[in-house]
C-alpha cells in the first residue's frame, strides 16, 4: 500500500493540492481530503474505460488508429483541434504544434465558458491576486453567477469562506458573503446575503451598483428585480470592506450581454478601487482551462480561437471558435482532446462532428467517441500520468501520477507526438 | 395542453460532476443531466408531480426529459443541467462572441405523459441522423 499526499486534484479550477491518494496493488483503493467529484474521478477513473483504439468502431492498435488520424488531418483543408482544457500543459503544446502544422484552427473548451471574461479583459484589464491572498484578506466576498456548492466544492472551505486567514483569524464569521444569483441555491442559503436577480438583467443590475458605489442616488424603486435599498445596502457593505473580490462565474458570461457583463463587473470593481482594496476572479471549471489559455497564448499570442489557415497565427472569437466553425459547416476534420463536445454543445454544432472524421483522444466513452471515426485511449493526466495545470488565479502545479495507466495506454502527449511525426511524413511525401 | 413560458438557466451540478467521472454512459449521469428543476407553481399550473416527464421546446428543438419540482426557483423559471438533453433545445448562435446562449432561453414546458426520456445512445444516434 502506498499512501501518496499533496496530490494535486484534476477536476476543477480551485487544483486543490492536499488529497491523500491511497493506492493498493495498483489500483486507486481510497481518497482523503477529496470532494464528491474529486473523490468520484480517482476512484471511478479504470470504469468505463475504451478498451482499444477504434478506426470506423473496429478495434486497431495505436499506431494504425495513429495513422488514420496523421491521414484525416494531413488531407483536411479546415481542421479543427478542440478541447485541451482537461489535459496537462505539454499535450496542450503539441496540440497547438499540430494545428500549425496541419494550418487549422486552434480552440479551447473556454470558447463555452469563459471565452466572454477573456475578451472583457483584454478590453478592460484583470485587476486579480491568488486564491492565497483571498483566504488571509477578504472580508467581502461576493459571489455573482457562480455556485461553489455545485461546480467547485471546495472553494468555500480552502479559500473563500470558512478558513482562518492571517488578517481574518475568525474565519467564517469574520467574512461578509453575498450570492447574486437567478435561483435560490445551496450557495444562496450559505450566504449572509442573498440577492434574486432577474433572468438575463445582470447588467442592469452591475451599472446600478457601480453608480451606487460612486454615490448616485436611485431614483428608481428597484432594478433587475432588486429593491433600491438592497442596492444601496450592498454598494455599501463592498465599499466598507477591508479587501473585497468578486468570484464570478457562467452567470455571468452566458447570459444576455455575455462579456458586456464582465466589462460591467470590472468596471464596478474599478470604482470600488476608489475606496478600497477590491478584485475580481473567474471561476474557472476544467482543471487546467486556464493552462490551455495560457500555452495557447505563450505559442500564438492568443487564448483561444486561433487560426493557422495563413500560416501565422490570428484570432477572431466568434468566426475561428469551435461552435461557429461547426454550425457554420466550415470544418472539414475535427481533432478533439480531453472534451466532450458533442454532449456540450448545442445539438445544431454538434451534429456536425458525425458529418466530418473526427479524431478524439479520451479516456471513457463519451457522445464524441461515439459519433468519432477514429478514437484513441489516452492516460488520465493527474492520476496517470504527470504534468502542470494552472489554476483558476493563474498559479501553476505540478499534477501527479499515482497508478500506472489503464492498460499501458500512452499519454495525450505522446499520442499527439505521434501524429506530429506521422504528418511530418505524409507532407514530406507529397 | 398549452404548457407554460419559461426562461431556461442551465449550469453544472456536482451529481453531473461525479456522475461524468464514472463515465457518461453511466446510470448516475444519465439521472445527472436529463432533467428540468420547474418552479412549484409551474408545477401545479401544468398539473405535473415530481419525477414525472415533461416536453421541453425552443425554436431550436425539443426534448423529453424527467420534471423535478424545486423551492428555489420562481415561477417561469427553469433549471436544465449542462449535458446533451439540454444541448437539444439550444440554438449554436453566438453572437460574434464563440459562446451560445445557456442561460435565458425561452421555451415552453408541457406535460409529457407516456413519452419517454431518449437515451444517451438515441440522442447519439440522433446527431447522426440529423439534416
Amino acid at each position: 500500500m502506498v499512501v501518496h499526499t499533496d496530490v494535486v486534484c484534476p477536476f476543477c479550477g480551485c487544483l486543490c493540492d492536499d488529497l491523500e491518494i491511497t493506492v493498493e496493488g495498483g489500483v486507486v483503493a481510497n481518497t482523503k481530503n477529496a470532494c464528491a467529484v474529486s473523490r468520484s474521478k480517482f476512484m471511478n477513473h479504470g470504469k468505463n474505460r475504451l478498451e482499444s483504439a477504434t478506426v470506423d468502431g473496429e478495434p486497431v492498435n495505436h499506431k494504425k488508429a495513429v495513422d488514420a488520424a496523421a491521414e484525416i488531418l494531413a488531407r483536411a483543408t479546415r481542421p479543427l483541434v478542440y478541447g485541451l482544457s482537461s489535459t496537462e500543459c505539454g499535450a496542450i503544446g503539441r496540440a497547438v504544434e499540430l494545428a500549425e502544422l496541419v494550418g487549422g484552427v486552434v480552440d479551447n473548451t473556454s470558447s463555452v465558458c469563459h471565452g466572454p471574461t477573456i475578451l472583457a479583459l483584454q478590453q478592460v484589464g484583470e485587476p486579480k491576486t491568488t486564491l492565497g491572498e483571498v483566504k488571509n484578506r477578504a472580508d467581502v466576498v461576493v459571489f455573482w453567477g457562480s455556485n461553489p456548492t455545485e461546480a467547485h466544492l471546495r472553494h468555500l472551505l480552502r479559500y473563500s469562506g470558512m478558513p482562518k486567514g492571517l488578517y481574518i483569524p475568525e474565519g467564517r464569521k469574520g467574512r461578509y458573503i453575498v450570492a447574486i444569483d437567478v435561483r435560490e441555491t445551496r450557495m444562496a442559503r450559505f450566504a449572509d446575503k442573498f440577492i434574486k436577480v432577474d433572468p438575463g438583467s445582470d447588467f442592469e443590475l452591475l451599472l446600478v451598483l457601480r453608480a451606487a458605489v460612486r454615490g448616485s442616488k436611485i431614483e428608481a424603486e428597484g432594478v433587475a428585480g432588486v429593491t433600491a435599498k438592497e442596492i444601496e445596502e450592498l454598494a455599501g457593505r463592498m465599499k466598507g470592506a477591508k479587501m473585497g473580490i468578486i468570484f464570478f462565474g457562467l452567470g455571468l458570461t452566458q447570459s444576455e450581454g455575455r462579456h458586456m457583463n464582465i466589462d460591467a463587473a470590472i468596471g464596478l470593481v474599478t470604482e470600488l478601487n476608489h475606496h478600497t482594496k477590491f478584485l475580481i476572479t473567474p471561476m474557472r471549471g476544467h482543471y487546467n482551462v486556464g493552462g490551455a489559455n495560457t500555452v495557447i497564448t505563450w505559442q500564438t499570442g492568443y487564448p483561444y480561437a486561433v487560426d493557422f489557415s495563413r500560416g501565422y497565427p490570428r484570432y477572431n472569437p466568434g468566426e475561428y471558435t469551435a461552435v461557429d466553425l461547426l454550425a457554420r459547416g466550415e470544418a472539414d476534420a475535427a481533432l478533439v482532446v480531453a472534451s466532450d463536445p458533442a454532449a456540450t454543445f448545442p445539438a445544431e454544432a454538434a451534429m456536425r462532428l458525425a458529418k466530418v472524421p473526427t479524431i478524439t483522444l479520451d479516456q471513457k466513452v463519451t457522445p464524441t467517441t461515439m459519433l468519432s471515426k477514429v478514437v484513441i485511449p489516452v492516460a488520465t493526466a493527474g492520476v496517470e500520468v504527470e504534468g502542470t495545470a494552472y489554476r483558476m488565479d493563474g498559479v501553476p502545479l505540478m499534477l501527479r501520477k499515482v497508478v500506472e495507466p489503464h492498460g499501458e495506454v500512452p499519454s495525450d502527449a505522446e499520442v499527439l507526438d505521434m501524429i506530429i511525426e506521422r504528418v511530418r511524413a505524409l507532407k514530406e511525401e507529397a | 395542453m398549452k404548457g407554460v413560458e419559461v426562461v431556461i438557466i442551465s449550469g453544472r451540478t456536482s451529481q453531473q460532476g461525479a456522475g461524468l467521472e464514472v463515465g457518461k454512459t453511466s446510470e448516475e449521469y444519465f439521472k445527472s443531466a436529463s432533467y428540468v428543476e420547474l418552479s412549484e407553481r409551474d408545477a401545479k399550473a401544468l398539473g405535473v408531480k415530481d419525477g414525472q416527464p415533461v416536453e421541453v421546446t425552443t425554436p431550436h428543438g425539443s426534448v423529453v426529459v424527467t420534471g423535478r419540482v424545486s423551492e428555489g426557483l420562481d415561477s417561469g423559471v427553469v433549471f436544465f443541467p449542462y449535458g446533451p438533453w439540454a444541448n437539444q433545445v439550444f440554438g449554436a448562435t453566438t453572437a460574434g462572441t464563440g459562446m451560445p446562449a445557456f442561460k435565458g432561453i425561452r421555451a415552453t414546458v408541457k406535460p409529457a405523459d407516456g413519452k419517454g426520456v431518449k437515451t444517451l445512445a438515441e440522442l447519439v444516434d440522433s446527431l447522426r441522423r440529423w439534416g
